[in-house]
């Protein structure tokens, strides 16, 4: 991979760019079937409850249902509950319910009115079970308990200092922990500061809802189109439930519109699928908007840091306590808890971490993946604690930041990779580009976060498969799914540079789980780091495969040709592949095919088993004013940046940056999920504030760095998630900078400010 | 007077994209189902369904509308322009659409039809907004995904390649 590049990081539009401006690109939410019912969903309205009766005899009366179904309809089934580690989400309630929004009946009809019309028509019973709608009510030792007996769950192999166990105690489902060094180390410092942070929740807000098309044939195959970030791990999901094979399971991913880590794991399709299995039709549940906030959303959290500084200004010990807010049923919350553990300390090295990580149930909505993953509560925490102890300290946040940032290579704990982005030289860029140097503008502060997360998933494989036909036409077949983040371009443009031809010669072939090669699921960043590396192995088997078959039938050494636009360069000579193709193998012709496989090798030395496969790192600087009378935050500048390793595309580098960045933005000002007890109350689009074109910053930036020493092809790494991290800690520790107040509960609402201001006073 | 029953049904005359429409439909069919479910113009998308988000918003005689939250009746007589009506005949992408490839003024594509119909709108309605009109407009719209910047940008090269064209017209 020597020489200029043609293809990586050129300006050229993106592949899906036609297709999405002109309104053809097909989403999940387009598909049809012949013969096709609509399902809708009956949720509770209660948050804690047995349920007992519920009575659909009305609703089947109704003309156009084909079927209504309750959780006694699951009796024959052999596992119907879904979750990650945890398996305790039923398809449908059985014995009760545990917030307001859990499924309890689902049914079939015609067309959505009727459907809706039919839920009407059903009636529930209900006895109350009190309730636990937050963390410290669930953690009390009278709280209700919601999975008085365990569900099936299991603890994942860990390496050196990491552990987790399964109900450690009343409604924690599970308890990541890590500890390297002595305890001793606090001992050596001194200074020792603790703090407490809270973490407001968000939902995802993707804009195709969660939407699924199921076929429950009668051969028992079964068909899903999804709008899903995983189909590989759907399939195996739906394979245990059922008790189908995978191999009797078709997963179909066409481009989906907006995940941001919601789309993982069974959403709508193990409904869809008994709705179907019940009728004999394909069956389309499309949940609205409102149910897709009580479907997934991010982790609330409370976070305890204890944090040991030398009398040299080096962090050196620390000690955290972390809750999250996993609401009614695991899904994924054991990972994010293991996430969030794990990437407390920040991008510094310490001698000694002690960080437990809790899982709290509550009847409140599922908390599962978000963008982050845990990492943006854990560098919300980490990062306004090292400005709080620099500011303690007499020292200049930059300065402190400088003088315990990781070096280039260096590991942030005993057995990982080493950092693979120089984490002095990305804080100088956005230090400089926010004028961090310079004197404040009257009113005005400046805050500065780095923010910090392994990317590239835990022990995470992937395969890619590369043909080319007889007139050159490239397919390439993996199952990164396009959410919007470039991959398709991407991953195209490293399989064009790889055999030198144009980006315009690759087609992505759709995702069917019966042909696509394998792969664990779009998360973590993955697509380039780990997907990249195995589509760049599938292209260069492939072009190998060429050259030799070249030195075959041109009698060089095929180490002295290329291969260029699907010709041969010998020499001064050209000879197109076409017609030599024809010759050996007849007018059809024939196909190249190659195969890529990546996965990072185990490693039990390493906490999480395999060493992380690249590092992700965002930095912010943020310029805010505050008004002392209002209690407003304004962030006037706001400047991100994040490593790509190298640009694959530049436009898109910077969209993710951007993307994220705002995100960040509303979270620290004003976006999150307000609950009145276990009452979600603004649960819906219009009383849900996210940020609007309004709200951009008067100065916007997002700088992407290329660094250069990303894993994946041509020195790239994934990026997407890294400039969220950063982004509310900047934000904090800029409005003390302007303000002297120290704000450590999401999000700075003017309230909050204010009674920040007259606390202050006092 | 007798309310009307929401399956009683009525006939409904319009264009859609510069093409004669006649059909007859519920009085509660709504205008985004029509469009997508009756003439499979599944460019127009539907997110909340509340005419919060905008993904779902055309043109009706050149104004914004969310068409999750309008009737069909409510369209009678009026012109219609959805997505797959910016290329003209000759398929090519309008200036708008052209710069918003350039940009890459997209990511998912959820909200790009919804987007590219308000912003058309308002480069009707003036031909030459500055970036706080650009911003306010947008503004109705949610897109989860760009950050907006590179969306504003394609609107400001959009602005200048349309002005460049009609200079070179005069």
């Amino acid at each position: 991979m020597n020489g200029p590049l043609n293809v990586i990081g050129a300006d050229a539009p993106r592949s899906d760019a036609h297709d999405k401006t002109t309104g053809r690109a097909r989403y999940t939410v387009d598909f049809e079937a012949p013969g096709m019912l609509h399902a809708m969903v009956l949720r509770s309205a209660r948050s804690h409850a047995r349920l007992v009766g519920v009575d659909v005899r009305e609703a089947l009366k109704l003309s156009g249902v084909h079927t209504v179904l309750t959780g006694a309809d699951m009796a024959d089934e052999k596992m119907p509950f879904y979750g990650y580690f945890i398996k305790d989400q039923p398809i449908l309630a059985t014995d009760r319910v545990r917030y307001i929004g859990d499924q309890i009946a689902a049914v079939a009809a015609e067309c959505q009115e009727t459907a809706a019309e039919a839920l009407r028509l059903i009636r529930v019973e209900y006895e109350d079970l009190g309730e636990a709608a937050d963390i410290e009510t669930a953690r009390s030792d009278d709280a209700p308990e919601l999975f008085p007996e365990a569900p099936f769950g299991i603890v994942p192999q860990y390496g050196k200092g990491a552990s987790a166990v399964l109900r450690p105690r009343r409604n924690v489902c599970y308890e990541f922990r890590y500890t390297t060094g002595s305890e001793t180390v606090f001992d050596e410092c001194a200074h020792i500061f603790e703090d407490e942070f809270r973490f407001s929740r968000m939902h995802h807000l993707h804009l195709e809802p969660f939407v699924s098309l199921c076929h429950w044939h009668e051969n028992d195959e079964i068909e899903i189109v999804s709008s899903c970030q995983n189909p590989f791990p759907l399939r195996k999901e739906i394979s245990r439930i059922f008790a189908i094979p995978e191999n009797r399971i078709s997963v179909k991913v066409p481009y989906v519109g907006g995940g941001f880590g919601s789309k993982n794991n069974c959403k709508t399709e193990p409904l869809a699928l008994v709705l179907s299995r019940a009728t004999g039709r394909p069956v389309r549940l499309c949940l609205t908007a409102e149910e897709g906030f009580l479907t997934n959303t991010q982790h609330a959290a409370i976070l305890r840091l204890k944090t040991g500084v030398d009398a040299d200004g080096r962090i050196r010990a620390r000690r955290s306590r972390i809750d999250l807010d996993a609401g009614a049923y695991s899904d994924a919350s054991p990972l994010v808890a293991e996430k969030a553990g794990y990437r407390i300390t920040g991008p510094y090295a310490l001698d000694h971490i002690d960080t437990v990580c809790a899982c709290v149930m509550t009847n409140t909505a599922p908390a599962g993946p978000f963008r982050g993953f845990g990492g943006t509560q854990a560098s919300w925490a980490a990062e306004s604690q090292t400005d709080m102890i620099a500011r303690r300290l007499d020292m200049d946040p930059y300065e402190f930041r400088m003088r315990n940032l990781l070096d280039l290579g260096q590991p942030f704990v005993p057995g990982e990779s080493g950092v693979d982005s120089d984490l002095r030289l990305g804080l100088d860029v956005v230090a400089d580009a926010i004028g961090y140097h310079a004197p404040r503008a009257p009113g005005r502060g400046i805050g500065l976060a780095v923010g910090f997360k392994d990317g590239g998933g835990v022990n995470k494989p992937a395969q890619a498969r590369v043909k080319v036909s007889t007139s050159g036409d490239v397919h390439l077949q993996c199952g990164t799914v396009e959410l919007g983040q470039g991959s398709r371009t991407a991953l195209a443009r490293i399989v064009a540079e790889i055999l030198g031809c144009p980006e315009s010669r690759v087609e992505f072939l759709p995702i069917d789980t019966r042909y696509t090669p394998f792969d664990q699921g779009t998360n973590a960043s993955s697509g380039i780091s780990v997907m990249g590396q195995a589509v760049a192995r599938a292209a260069e088997s492939v072009r190998d495969q060429v050259l030799e078959f070249a030195e075959r039938a041109l009698g060089a050494p095929a180490e002295t040709m290329t291969l260029d636009d699907w010709t041969i360069l010998k020499g001064n000579e050209s000879h197109p592949l076409a017609p030599m193709v024809m010759l050996e193998y007849g007018g059809t012709g024939f196909e190249f095919s190659g195969d890529g496989f990546h996965k990072a090798t185990n490693d039990h030395d390493a906490p999480l088993e395999t060493k992380c496969v690249f590092w992700e790192i965002g930095w912010a600087g943020a310029e805010v004013s505050v008004d002392v009378e209002t209690g407003l935050v304004r962030v006037h500048k706001l400047v991100v940046s994040g490593d790509a390793g190298r640009a694959i595309h530049k436009m898109v580098c910077r969209g993710q940056d951007e993307g994220a960045a705002l995100m960040g933005l509303g979270q620290a000002l004003f976006e999150r999920m307000v609950y009145d007890g276990a009452n979600l109350i603004n649960g819906n689009t219009l009383s849900y504030r996210v940020p609007l074109a309004e709200d951009l910053p008067e100065v916007f930036e997002a700088i992407t760095q290329e660094q250069g020493h990303g894993p994946g092809p041509f020195g790239a790494k994934g990026m997407g998630e890294g400039a969220m991290l950063p982004v509310a800690p900047a934000i904090a520790n800029a409005i003390e900078d302007a303000a002297g107040i120290r704000l450590t509960e999401l999000p700075f609402t003017p309230e909050r400010v204010l009674n920040a201001l007259s606390n202050q006073q006092k | 007077m007798k309310p009307i029953s929401k399956k009683a049904r009525i006939a409904v005359n319009c264009s859609v994209n510069g093409a004669d429409c006649s059909h007859e439909v519920s009085t509660s069919r709504v205008l985004a189902d029509f469009l997508r479910d009756d003439l499979g113009l599944k460019g127009t998308k539907v997110s909340c369904g509340r005419s919060v988000c905008g993904a779902c918003t055309v043109l009706i005689d050149g104004a914004p509308r969310a068409a999750c939250s309008a009737f069909v009746f409510e369209a009678d007589g009026c012109e219609i322009e959805t997505v797959e009506g910016l290329e003209g005949k000759q398929g090519v992408p309008n200036p708008l659409q052209q710069a918003f490839i350039r940009r890459s003024a997209f990511q998912c594509g959820f909200c790009t039809s919804g987007m590219l119909m308000l912003l058309w709108g308002l480069l009707r309605d003036n031909p030459n907004p500055d970036r706080a009109e650009i911003l306010r407009w947008m503004s109705s719209n949610t897109c989860r995904c760009t950050g907006y910047s590179l969306i504003v940008e394609a609107v400001e090269e959009a602005v200048r390649e349309m002005n460049r064209s009609r200079e070179a017209a005069q």
